[in-house]
């Protein structure tokens, strides 16, 4: 349970309608991999089955593994809001089709916004179905870490995250792993409130030399990037850390992988990270 | 195999902004980018990548297409060295090559001499000598995005199975910024560096990134690159890298120049075969 002071009673929600989108491909059909073996793999777009919050994030015969609903809205400028507007933690219903009135919760954004609801509400859901999003989050502060830029992140999933502030001042932060910036792929250069951060040596079946010992990663977990500034974009910089929420999973793209949805970046300092064991 | 050549038209780019001017730097403050692609004047080869107040600017020109597949080709097949002619407009006939290309939508920028830079305007065509996807230089070491017949204007040599390169400086792929997990034969990577004695021209290595199938992390593995634009404020961004050779490190082997570097220069341009 959070401790920590923000500013969400000054916050507002917006409701923004997306609607499921269909899963894309092309008449080529393969990507390659790191070693240049072709492959076709479903993962991204539609609705994906079988991988939730809590789940490992890696593992599965998939590529860009986006879990349960991905969501974005018709119109350019409809579904830039839509993507930079929707928090992890968001509630998402749905509005239209068999599902109507399920309800679930933004995961993270990947270009599209990821919804992760119970499988047997998934089931009945097809692309095209139209779903809400209360959007609320964006223009949070945490009032006691001036320091820290908080984004992509509702106010009540920060309460039900292990990140408080600590008798020193600093904030506490309790995560799964600590990612080295050599992990960063895809993603860098982008802006933070837009897709997430692919981290790539993080799935098993690979060679040794790809690894950078991140396989162990879940669906959910809480990362620290060492040395990512993702207060305005996403850059390297040393001296500075970034907590984000795994998002998206299994990734046969070279230079993509699992990756966290950004939620807070500031200086090391500011920070005190604590690895579950 | 035999390499094939094709030519290929582009246009001189327009540069084009949103209806609000202001990108944001790494310090949150706002910025109106300059120089980031058409005609750029006053920066050249040999130029430090940090000298010029600009974002992401050039030597040269940046062509565009106004076809999206078309302008993805155009920069997938330009390599550094093919030749490049104004094709219509105040400097038809005028003759500069290609330095290099950039990612997203893709760009290929191209050198050419001041007096023609001051005579072109955006949208003049010109027509690119594309020559080099598919070269080989060794069994080991993947050669890309390069000319095969600017090779020997490079500060390179191979032996049998292994290449010996000159550069101003290694850095460690955790500099790799835009253009990680993208296409190499069609995208450079940006170094998220803010400082540092980079030169445009400069052949530059980074360690652990294969870019043979995207550019990605491998450990033992290195990429040597020319640099193709300067600096940039944003976050994730800084002056460009366009790959050239990847192998393993043992294979491709590194001579550190430090200050007395020289990469492609103007000279090396603007000289014919």
């Amino acid at each position: 349970m959070s401790t920590v002071r923000t500013n969400r009673d000054r916050l507002v929600t917006q409701i923004l309608a997306g609607e499921v989108w269909p899963a894309l491909a092309d008449r080529h059909g393969y990507r390659v991999d790191a070693d240049g073996t072709p492959f076709l793999l479903p993962g991204m777009g539609g609705v994906t089955l079988g991988a939730h919050a809590g789940d490992p994030a890696t593992g599965y015969a998939a590529d860009h593994l986006e879990p349960g609903l991905s969501v974005r809205a018709a119109g350019e400028g409809a579904n830039m809001a839509l993507q930079f507007l929707a928090c992890a933690g968001n509630k998402v219903t749905v509005r239209s089709g068999p599902a109507t009135g399920a309800v679930g919760r933004v995961l993270g954004q990947h270009a599209y916004v990821l919804v992760d609801m119970a499988e047997e509400d998934l089931e009945r859901v097809a692309p095209g179905d139209r779903v809400s999003v209360a959007a609320y989050g964006q223009g949070l502060k945490l009032l006691d870490h001036p320091e820290i830029v908080a984004k992509n992140l509702d106010p009540d999933l920060l309460d039900e995250l292990p990140i408080s502030t600590g008798a020193d001042g600093r904030l506490h932060v309790r995560v799964a792993a600590r990612v080295p910036a050599a992990a960063v792929g895809a993603g860098a250069g982008m802006v933070s409130e837009f897709a997430n951060t692919d981290l790539m040596g993080a799935y098993a079946g690979q060679g040794e030399d790809l690894s950078l010992g991140l396989e162990t990663l879940r669906l959910g977990d809480l990362v620290v990037l060492e040395d990512q500034d993702h207060r305005y974009g996403r850059g390297y910089r040393p001296g500075y850390l970034t907590v984000g929420v795994i998002s998206t999973g299994h990734c046969r793209l070279f230079g993509h992988g699992p990756g966290p949805t950004s939620i807070l970046s500031g200086p090391a300092s500011a920070f005190s990270v604590e690895e579950s064991s | 195999m035999k390499t094939v050549a094709m030519n290929l038209s582009g246009a001189v780019e327009t540069p084009v902004m949103p209806s609000s001017p202001y990108l944001i730097d790494a310090d949150g403050h706002p910025y109106v980018p300059i120089g980031t692609a058409g005609i750029v004047l006053g920066v050249h080869l040999g130029d430090g990548v940090f000298d010029h107040d600009a974002d992401h600017a050039a030597p040269g020109v940046t062509l565009e297409h106004r076809d999206q597949a078309a302008r993805h080709a155009l920069t997938a097949y330009a390599c550094l060295g093919n030749e490049a002619v104004v094709h219509g407009g105040a400097a038809a006939g005028r003759r500069g090559r290609v330095l290099g290309k950039r990612g997203e939508q893709g760009r290929v920028i191209v050198v050419f001499p001041d007096d023609v830079l001051e005579q072109l305007l955006p949208g003049d065509p010109i027509l690119v000598r594309t020559h080099g996807q598919g070269a080989v230089i060794s069994p080991t070491v993947t050669l890309m995005n390069t000319d095969p017949s600017f090779i020997d204007r490079l500060p390179l040599s191979v032996d049998g199975d292994r290449v010996r390169v000159a550069v101003r400086a290694a850095v460690p792929s955790s500099l790799a910024g835009n253009g990680i997990g993208r296409p190499a034969h069609m995208w450079d990577i940006d170094l998220q560096i803010t400082s540092g004695p980079f030169r445009l021209g400069d052949l530059v290595a980074v360690d652990d990134l294969d870019v043979r199938h995207n550019a990605g992390y491998r450990r033992g593995w290195r990429t040597v690159g020319v640099i193709v634009h300067g600096g940039s404020p944003q976050p994730g961004h800084g002056p460009g890298l366009m790959p050239m050779l990847c192998g393993p490190a043992e294979a491709l082997s590194l001579e550190i120049q430090g200050d007395q570097h020289r990469g492609v220069t103007t000279g090396d341009i603007e000289s014919q075969p």
